[in-house]
């Protein structure tokens, strides 16, 4: 089945959350998207669309990963599935899909997060989680380190992030945002400085 | 409607706790008939020898109390995820509990790979989140590391559809502890809380940080931290107005007996000392003003 994220319906998901999940929080609700957010919310969506086709053709080359026994045949599809999706995205390079104008609108919403009233949370969130963590700076197509514990999200972030489709994370690794691949652990993008 | 009906039918009182009181290796759950049976693990995987005497430890046990399964809270295999650490750090210390056919049901934590999720012994089928029913009781497991708001509607959604069964949640990152490291995950309390309340989840387990503790109810839940059944941050409690009973000297884990409208909780040291033991009993919630 070809993949295809609704851009259309990712707004809606992007307005809906943006309103609800601050005031579930008792939070200001982001403000409206202006035309031109929305024109880099498409830019972004067309872009995880494209990654989503490679991934997809990419994962209907290996026999699909089901719950299993064997530790072993995990292991091997991910890292499988890591170095085909490595060698489909050879001359992939960062920005690809945080264009200039997605990174612009990315870092305005982080930014407003992490400046804010509710910075201090968000901040907590992050740092609840790796307080000890030695800075790693990760390049598009990197495999996500075996050792580096995951950063927790702050879920008023992901509530007014983009929404991404299944296997497709957003992660906090130092200061930087990334798209990861969370089956095959790939960096698909980056955005470097982005947590001020 | 029934979200209506659902909202906040039960509430919480943990009618007796028992601290540092019991002789080791006596057990003071009740096993009564039909009674719901487990135990709580969290921040276990590090394939160290004191994750293997806990293990031994909760196997011993299960010759006086028939726990049916195990739930985890996170940190499932640390320092990598090669077969190997599979293996080491969780096949072979529960080996004879997967042996005896008890599954063990996981939710991930910030050092688990995604890909655990396809790990069968986990029972996660492949999903980051899910719910099962066991007797009177809905479990919900929860990925703390990634609270989308998918993952946030689908959780209110179950919720609302739980009907009267005893509805306890568990994840990685505790919403309330007093342990030094990485201590009570607020904004996760600012999204997730408002719902256990609405409708009216009783007891919550969680690990993260590696102590045990149990906080006094809040807004009608019973908090439990068990993040200590192979990890363990010695003397990091730095105990609050929050806690009931805390435990940060050794590795701990949990049982369980559900029954009727008690849910019966001890709390065991890898030694066989009883560290915490009690009853949460569930009573009607009282009538929401208008």
């Amino acid at each position: 089945m070809k993949p295809r994220i609704r851009i259309d319906l990712m707004l809606k998901c992007l307005v809906f959350s943006a309103l609800v999940i601050p005031c579930l929080l008792g939070q200001t609700p982001a403000p409206p998207l202006t035309d031109q957010d929305a024109q880099a919310v498409k830019i972004f969506a067309d872009g995880v669309q494209q990654y989503m086709t490679v991934q997809k053709n990419v994962e209907a080359s290996l026999r699909p990963l089901k719950p299993t026994n064997d530790p072993v045949r995990i292991s091997e599809y991910e890292h499988a599935l890591a170095r085909k999706l490595a060698e489909a995205r050879r001359g992939a390079k960062q920005g690809d899909i945080f264009t200039r104008q997605v990174t612009r609108y990315f870092l305005r919403v982080i930014r407003s997060e992490f400046l804010g009233p509710e910075a201090p949370l968000a901040r907590k969130t992050i740092r609840q989680d790796d307080p000890a963590i030695v800075f790693h700076r990760l390049e598009v197509n990197d495999v996500y380190p075996e050792n580096l514990p995951l950063t927790n999200m702050p879920p008023t972030l992901l509530s007014k992030l983009p929404p991404l489709p299944q296997n497709l994370t957003y992660r906090i690794v130092g200061h930087d945002l990334t798209l990861k691949d969370s089956k095959s652990g790939l960096i698909v993008d980056l955005i470097p400085n982005a947590i001020p | 409607m029934l979200a209506t009906r659902r909202a906040a039918i039960f509430s919480v009182v943990t009618l007796a706790a028992f601290t540092l009181s019991f002789p080791a290796q006596e057990l003071t759950l009740p096993l009564k008939a039909d009674s719901v049976r487990f135990a709580v693990i969290g921040d276990m995987g590090t394939g160290d020898k004191p994750q293997y005497e806990t293990a031994a430890k909760m196997i011993e046990y299960r010759q006086k109390f028939p726990y049916e399964f195990v739930i985890t809270v996170g940190d499932n295999i640390y320092d990598g995820n090669a077969p190997s650490d599979y293996e080491s750090k969780f096949a072979l210390p529960y080996k004879p509990l997967l042996d005896a056919g008890i599954k063990f049901y996981a939710t991930l934590g910030n050092h688990d790979k995604p890909n655990q999720r396809f790990y069968k012994p986990f029972n996660m089928n492949g999903q980051q989140y899910y719910t099962y029913k066991k007797g009177n009781v809905r479990f919900f497991a929860l990925d703390t590391n990634y609270m989308t708001p998918e993952q946030l509607v689908w959780l209110e959604k179950e919720l609302q559809n739980a009907g009267s069964d005893w509805l306890i949640c568990y994840f990685h990152h505790a919403l309330y502890s007093s342990a030094g490291f990485h201590g009570s995950a607020t904004e996760l309390r600012l999204v997730l809380e408002p719902l256990f309340v609405k409708y009216g989840v009783q007891a919550v387990f969680s690990g993260h940080d590696h102590v045990y503790e149990r906080v006094k109810p809040q807004k009608g839940i019973q908090y439990f931290t068990e993040g200590a059944s192979g990890s363990l941050r010695a003397g990091n409690l730095k105990k609050t107005a929050l806690t009931a009973v805390g435990y940060d000297r050794d590795q701990s884990f949990m049982l369980v007996e559900v029954a009727g409208d008690e849910l019966h909780y001890q709390t065991i040291s890898r030694t066989g000392q009883t560290v915490d033991a009690g009853i949460v009993l569930r009573v009607p919630a009282a009538p929401q003003s208008k």
